[in-house]
């Protein structure tokens, strides 16, 4: 289209000549496109652990410390494993349990230990669906022998809890900042506007048509938006990378790799923050396209 | 050219700026239009350039009915137009060159047609040496010829002047008024809006008074002028090279002031 480069050239001036205003305007939309996407990778990461969990669905079935070791093996170990949604049980014996109760208590093992294992025998058991757990564990638990199960509900279900809240934390924060982001980058074009209503005067009056009154402008929120993109997705990598480390250095958690995201997300800040800085700059036009000549100046 | 046709404009807030106007301008007239402050004068011009709407009566500019346009007609219409205000309406931050292209640019113009036809203008109001000038370097009378050359430079078949000689001193008011007669000559309707009585009892024009919203006094074409439009022969037409006719931006073939086509055509054949 004739004149898109002088159309062009002139948004991005603006956002030069703008400067201060255009530095407030990418420091608040790059700060909201930041909040967003860390709350957006700590949702993903929940939702990867959640999912790990469900993989990694064992849990141990302790039987009763008469039971002996042939009657688990030859009894109790058949009639777990015919029961529904499990995918594997395997005897875990109280000798294997003190020995690994010894490994983790290192010196104090010395001073707890009797002349007899304290352990009962007990099945490492996995489950096909981790959703059916309740009833699947109440099931071993008819089971004669069985005294107790480990309870990894608990945990699931605060993990699902969480995943639950990030997400519409991130949401309510994706809403707001947005909002925010909005009324800021549409001030910053107003601005612009208001700097340059002498200029849109004159190109109403000589019959510049709304398109070419209206693309310099959309254009400069959109350059906007872009820079705040980069900016922020350049930011959330070091963050994240940062804030991984704070969390592995409490809980050993296994992330997923920022690489295995850092496209969508780049391509995500840039794409939101290009239609945010899009819309804010046409919220503000909207108002001076439909004034004419002196009532632009506001004379 | 222009014609109102019982035109009344009632603003919101109960003002009669004009009541049932009916009035005629032909092609390629001069007219001095007077009137104290409130008379109407700006609405009139408001209302020609689509500024305003009109709260009864009809409009008619080029033979097409304005009244009832569509809002996206409207910057084709304003094409046709060339707008010099009392206030010159400069950009500062912009050399007079470009002040002058600007309305060529926000029409889409090409950079080749812009650069050709801006100096082109710039001479024709004698201010090619100070293309590259900053507004604020200039006299107010230089600043009111660039507001001129502006207002020209998209070729329009009407100039409209609001008090262009309002902030000038007298002596460059004499240059404003001669160059727009200039321009009438090569067949450009001009109007310009004055309370300077003694320019236009110097220049002999058609004066249209307005008071009250209605037309006062109307003097007619002066017998001298009444045959102003110019004629231009087949050979004449025949001259102007083709490519230079597709530089012009925007404005149709027969729309064009063949006078500075041939003028842009003389200049082609001195380079």
């Amino acid at each position: 289209m004739r004149g898109m480069g002088y159309l062009f050239k002139e948004g991005v001036r603006s956002v030069w000549n703008n400067r201060m205003m255009s530095a407030a305007s990418i420091g608040v939309l790059a700060s909201c496109l930041l909040i967003t996407g860390m709350a957006m990778l700590l949702s993903f990461n929940v939702r990867n652990i959640v999912d790990q969990m469900g993989k990694d669905n064992q849990i141990t079935v302790f039987l009763d410390v008469s039971v002996d070791e042939i009657t688990a093996v030859q009894k109790i170990g058949p009639e777990i494993r015919r029961l529904d949604n499990i995918s594997s049980c395997e005897f875990y014996s109280k000798d294997e349990g003190i020995v690994k109760w010894e490994q983790e208590l290192g010196p104090l093992f010395g001073e707890l230990q009797g002349t007899e294992n304290p352990l009962p025998h007990a099945f490492h058991v996995a489950m096909v669906d981790l959703s059916q757990y309740d009833t699947t564990v109440d099931s071993i638990k008819q089971v004669e022998g069985v005294d107790m199960i480990t309870d990894r509900s608990e945990v699931a279900k605060r993990l699902t809890d969480l995943n639950t809240l990030v997400t519409q934390v991130g949401l309510w924060l994706v809403a707001a900042l947005g909002i925010i982001s909005l009324f800021i980058i549409s001030n910053s074009v107003r601005m612009t506007m208001y700097s340059r209503r002498f200029e849109i005067s004159i190109m109403k009056s000589v019959g510049a048509t709304n398109h070419f009154v209206r693309t310099p402008f959309v254009i400069e929120g959109v350059v906007l938006g872009l820079i705040s993109g980069i900016l922020s997705s350049v930011i959330v990598a070091f963050l994240y990378e940062a804030m991984i480390s704070a969390v592995k250095y409490i809980v050993p958690i296994e992330e997923i790799p920022y690489s295995d995201m850092a496209f969508n997300m780049t391509a995500g800040f840039i794409i939101f923050g290009m239609i945010i800085g899009a819309i804010g700059a046409l919220i503000s036009i909207g108002r001076y396209l439909n004034m004419e000549g002196g009532e632009i100046l506001g004379w | 050219m222009i014609q109102f046709k019982n035109v009344s404009k009632i603003y919101p807030n109960g003002t009669h700026a004009l009541n049932d106007v009916s009035i005629n301008i032909g092609k390629g007239e001069f007219v001095f239009m007077v009137g104290s402050s409130g008379a109407g004068k700006s609405t009139f011009l408001k209302l020609i350039m689509k500024e305003e709407e009109p709260t009864s009566g009809t409009i008619i500019i080029n033979d097409t009915d304005i009244t009832n346009m569509k809002r996206r007609r409207v910057p084709y219409l304003r094409r046709t137009m060339g707008i010099v205000f009392q206030d010159f309406r400069l950009i500062d931050k912009m050399t007079v060159f470009d002040n002058v292209a600007f309305a060529m640019r926000v029409i889409g113009a090409r950079p080749a047609a812009v650069k050709k036809r801006v100096n082109y203008i710039l001479g024709l109001v004698g201010l090619r040496d100070k293309a590259q000038n900053r507004p604020a370097e200039l006299s107010g009378g230089e600043q009111q010829r660039v507001s001129l050359a502006r207002a020209l430079v998209n070729n329009p078949s009407l100039i409209i002047a609001d008090e262009p000689t309002g902030n000038i001193d007298p002596e460059m008011s004499f240059e404003i008024i001669e160059l727009l007669n200039e321009i009438n000559k090569q067949g450009t309707t001009i109007i310009v809006v004055t309370h300077e009585h003694e320019l236009v009892h110097r220049f002999k024009n058609r004066v249209i008074e307005i008071q009250g919203g209605k037309i006062a006094a109307d003097s007619g074409v002066p017998e001298e002028k009444a045959e102003v439009p110019i004629e231009i022969s087949e050979e004449e037409l025949a001259k102007i090279p083709d490519e230079i006719a597709e530089e012009i931006p925007d404005v149709s073939a027969d729309e064009i002031n063949r006078e500075a086509l041939l003028a842009i055509g003389d200049e082609e054949a001195d380079e």
